[in-house]
């Protein structure tokens, strides 16, 4: 036992002097411990310049970060503007949309949301005070059924919902059974494809894919080895802009709830929302009326991601993007008080 | 022989019972299935997602949540950031923690050298050395601080319970049944209760991983104590030494080793929830595993994984080898000890230097980039997974279709779209007829919950995919594991691909499947089977390895031929470990079949993961975790292998 206390206390006392030794200041770390945030994963990488002086007290802020690419390119060029022009710490938080964003903003974890494709069902949020929406950002999301361009080539008619009835045995598989296949899109996503085959009679099934990237490769199996598929895509999704997929369409959309959709008609045209934490809007940083200001287009989007899946990273894509078009950022900055 | 005799024989009942449901189901195909669209709710979920949004509306006033849950969310992360500022996370504003990356390597050296030998050491510090080239240092040590933080939590609270039951039998019998349950708890299912307690974040993914490693630490040490000679303690005893006494002088020293197996138990357990803890947001390795599944990217994935592996390596050696030294070390002569001691001098100083290193000179600090060959693994393992996807489609979209059409959609016709009471009066009938009258009631009511859950349908299509998962698995592990037990150099070729498929997190090889057989039922499937089968083998290789040299040498002798020997003597003998083989390969199988609901899988695995990202559905995902804890707890107990103790432990 003896010997055992000996080796243990040896251990405390030299974790002991270590840490005192690591605490006492200076070294590599007092070079960077200004305002300049370091990107929240890498601290390694340089930090960002912070010339242009802050205008007012910014704070510190986190902005969610979604899995797909489109949302990046936003989430990025909004980071980037906060950091350089207005000198806020920015923390950008990797974490699932839906709920989970929304109970994080309501914890006080998470204060940005750029890009939401919820259609509202964040209500209960905003009825307990905890999220702001702030309306939509520009961008319009389009959610619909594909199927791969050979197919539409092949059977020209299966572009209008109408007629999917006629090549449902095409989309037999072991999964669905005598019915069609039909590949719905990620958990989080909306989706009335369930509807969709009710109300229109189709012979499909659903069959819930479960991933992104389970969506992605069934498509390019079926765009690949020409064997017949129908799968639920959206734009802008940087993978539909290479896709050689076409669109199967319903009749026009007459519902924005997808709670209330009858199911006859497709979906509608979305326009994307930004949402921030009441923690935010009622700060009154500049943060807050930047990202109240922030509107772009599809394809003001679409160009930062295809750099970014060019193999550009996230803060070089939204970079150039940035020096391209000063005279929108200026417009973001309209009552920010930066220069 | 007489009709009464032939029908008393267990296996013609139970397959009368299979041909009478088979018939019947043939029959009544699609009659009251109880199949419930995807989107829409039954009352159970409903009133699950009233109180679910109920909780979520009450956790900034409610006095429970007040004085409760949030300051132990806040405690508990509050601790583990601190850990995580010395090694893993930057002050804000900072450029490194408190530590570089070289203070916190020979540090950590120093404690495993302290802890065990300076062999160790170096080997403990080459493990983490290929963690950092593999471009993950900061994401290892943020697992590394996370694991450490949750151990020393779970420790506090198991090893005094522990100890408790090893000494008092009422204790154990209160805590075994909890105990027992939380074995064959799939852990996806407590995530989304937890979130909901303690959102998302460290504090949530720190109290799973308690969850997950608290039972085998209290299961070993109690079983430390409890199997302790009586020699000793008696002498104690009758020498005039109180409970305490003993407990502290006697028990836990002589017990000490064993604990330490508990704490090397109870770290390795936590290090395996890295990649499920992510799921509600641990940092850390489990991070890109998770994301590689969103961006399709292999590469990343692989080497977080391959991290988790080697640090998985580093924790197991480092920690068994103290148990060791703890074992022997009492003998060593006075020359050996002073040399020690010198050495752990000369090493203390050394750790200094490096921290002190560490702080002042960048390429000490933040790993090196000439150093970081994570890329070129990623990039080597995206080409490999692309050539197999490439090279092996055909084959397997051919097999995979026959596999389905053929074994799994009757198996699934058979259970899910026959009428429901039919299913649930014949799986009870033969529960009562394999497993005793005990668990055929069991089964009965357990069913019956299932049902009322409102989600009858999917639980049926995830029982189909895991029955015919667990025959495969359990076919592989006993052609493999026969081979194993029979042949040295076998088991020397299996066993790095047993260790690494058992320490692999399954959300790895989650994309290369996909991209083999499509979002489909039979990739959880193959998901199952590559993770359920390295166990399965390890016991059948053990039981068959356990049959007495006499016995098959008798039997050789004899004249029996290599297979005679292998069904006549072998496996039979060996049924034990056979039986206990099948448990655990449901557990394990219908622990990752539940993943398969990222892959298309569908069934309760999807209502999971669905429910926590559409508010409109979480009643669903909860009853959804119901369903599956009420099927494993069926499972268990009617494949129950009868040795209860030491069971390993599924993910």
């Amino acid at each position: 036992m003896k010997r055992v206390s000996t080796r243990a206390g040896l251990m405390v006392a030299l974790a002991t002097a270590g840490l005192a030794l690591a605490a006492c200041g200076g070294g590599v770390n007092s070079g960077s411990s200004s305002s300049a945030a370091a990107p929240a994963e890498s601290s390694a990488a340089a930090p960002a310049s912070s010339e242009a002086a802050a205008p007012a007290d910014c704070g510190a802020w986190s902005v969610a970060m979604h899995a797909w690419v489109g949302y990046t390119a936003s989430a990025q060029v909004l980071s980037d503007v906060a950091r350089e022009r207005l000198g806020c710490d920015i923390t950008q938080t990797t974490l699932d949309e839906g709920a989970t964003t929304y109970d994080a903003m309501e914890a006080g974890t998470i204060d940005v949301v750029i890009e939401d494709w919820g259609g509202g069902r964040w209500q209960e949020w905003i009825d307990r005070g905890a999220v702001v929406e702030l309306g939509p950002g520009g961008n319009i999301g389009l959610i619909g059924m594909f199927v791969p361009q050979w197919m539409c080539d092949e059977y020209p008619d299966i572009t209008d919902g109408a007629n999917l009835n006629e090549y449902a045995d095409l989309f037999k598989t072991a999964e669905s059974g005598d019915k069609g296949a039909w590949l719905e899109g990620p958990p989080g996503y909306t989706t009335i494809g369930e509807k969709l085959i009710e109300a229109n009679g189709l012979n499909f099934k659903a069959i819930y894919t479960g991933s992104e990237a389970a969506l992605i490769e069934a498509l390019n199996k079926g765009i690949e080895n020409k064997t017949p598929v129908i799968a639920y895509g959206w734009e802008p999704w940087y993978y539909m802009a290479n896709a050689d997929v076409c669109r199967v369409n319903f009749p026009a959309n007459d519902w924005s709830d997808a709670a209330e959709a009858s199911g006859l008609t497709d979906y509608p045209e979305l326009p994307l929302i930004k949402l921030a934490s009441s923690k935010l809007m009622d700060s009154g940083s500049p943060f807050a009326t930047l990202v109240t200001n922030f509107v772009w287009t599809n394809e003001d989007q679409n160009s930062i991601a295809a750099d970014i899946e060019g193999g550009m990273s996230p803060e070089e894509a939204a970079k150039k993007w940035i020096d391209a078009h000063p005279e929108i950022v200026a417009q973001w900055l309209e009552g920010t008080g930066a220069s | 022989m007489e009709l009464r005799a032939v029908l008393a024989k267990r296996w013609v009942q139970a397959l009368l019972v299979l041909i009478f449901w088979v018939m019947l189901a043939t029959v009544l195909k699609g009659v009251q299935t109880q199949e419930l669209s995807t989107q829409k709710n039954s009352w159970f979920t409903t009133i699950l997602r009233d109180f679910a949004s109920s909780i979520r509306g009450n956790r900034t006033e409610s006095p429970i949540f007040v004085y409760f849950f949030n300051p132990i969310r806040v405690g508990i992360q509050s601790f583990i950031e601190t850990i995580m500022g010395v090694i893993a996370v930057p002050a804000k504003g900072d450029l490194i923690p408190l530590l570089g990356w070289f203070g916190a390597l020979v540090l950590i050296g120093f404690i495993v050298y302290a802890a065990s030998t300076l062999r160790m050491a170096l080997f403990s510090m080459a493990m983490l050395a290929i963690c950092g080239m593999l471009g993950m240092w900061l994401l290892t040590m943020e697992t590394l601080a996370m694991t450490i933080g949750s151990v020393v939590l779970s420790l506090v609270i198991a090893l005094p319970l522990g100890v408790w039951a090893g000494l008092n039998d009422r204790v154990m019998k209160v805590l075994r049944p909890w105990l027992d349950l939380a074995q064959v708890l799939p852990t996806l299912v407590y995530l989304a209760p937890l979130a909901l307690f303690f959102l998302i974040g460290i504090a949530s993914a720190t109290i799973a991983t308690m969850i997950y490693a608290i039972p085998i630490c209290i299961r070993i040490t109690a079983h430390a104590i409890k199997s302790l000679r009586e020699g000793p303690i008696e002498a104690a005893r009758s020498a005039g030494s109180t409970t305490r006494q003993i407990l502290f002088k006697v028990q836990l020293p002589m017990a000490k080793s064993t604990i330490i197996l508990a704490v090397n138990q109870t770290m390795l357990a936590a290090l395996s929830f890295v990649v499920i803890a992510a799921l509600i947001g641990a940092p850390g390795l489990g991070k890109p595993v998770v994301e590689a599944l969103t961006i399709r990217n292999v590469g990343d994935g692989v080497v977080a994984g391959l991290a988790v592996v080697f640090l998985a390596i580093m924790i197991d050696r480092s920690t068994s080898a103290a148990v060791n030294r703890d074992k022997s070390g009492y003998a060593a002569a006075e020359a050996v000890k002073v040399r020690r001691r010198i050495g752990l001098g000369v090493f203390a100083v050394v750790t200094l230097f490096a921290i002190y290193l560490s702080r002042f000179v960048l390429w000490f600090a933040v790993w090196p980039e000439q150093l970081d060959f994570g890329e070129r693994v990623a990039a080597v393992a995206n080409s490999l997974s692309e050539w197999i996807t490439a090279n092996l489609e055909l084959l397997t979209v051919a097999g995979s279709e026959g596999f389905t059409v053929w074994f799994l959609n009757p198996l699934q016709d058979l259970l899910a779209n026959s009428p429901w009471w039919l299913t649930l009066i014949a799986i009870s009938l033969l529960a009562l007829i394999l497993a005793g009258r005990t668990i055929g009631i069991l089964t009965f009511c357990l069913l019956i919950l299932v049902m009322a859950t409102g989600l009858w349908n999917d639980t049926m299509v995830t029982l189909a995919m895991t029955l015919i998962a667990t025959g495969v698995v359990v076919l592989i592990g006993i052609v493999l594991g026969v081979w194993a037990g029979r042949s040295a150099r076998v088991d020397r070729v299996l066993r790095p691909f047993l260790d690494a498929g058992q320490t692999m997190p399954a959300f790895v090889y989650l994309v290369p499947v996909l991209a083999l057989f499509g979002p489909t039922r039979f990739a959880a499937i193959v998901l199952g089977v590559v993770y359920a089968a390295p166990v399965v083998i390890r016991l059948v290789a053990d039981g068959i390895r356990k049959v007495p040299k006499e016995t098959v040498e008798a039997a050789v002798s004899a004249g029996s031929t290599n297979l005679q020997v292998i069904t006549k003597v072998q496996l039979p003998t060996s049924r034990r470990s056979i039986l206990l083989g099948v448990n655990q390969g449901l557990i394990f199988v219908l622990a990752v079949v539940v993943i398969g609901g990222f892959v298309g899988a569908g069934g309760l695995g999807y209502l999971v993961i669905v429910g926590q990202s559409k508010p409109e559905l979480a009643g669903k995902g909860l009853a959804a975790g119901i369903a599956i804890v009420l099927l494993g707890i069926i499972l268990d107990r009617i494949a129950q292998g009868r040795p209860q103790e030491a069971r390993p432990r599924t993910r």
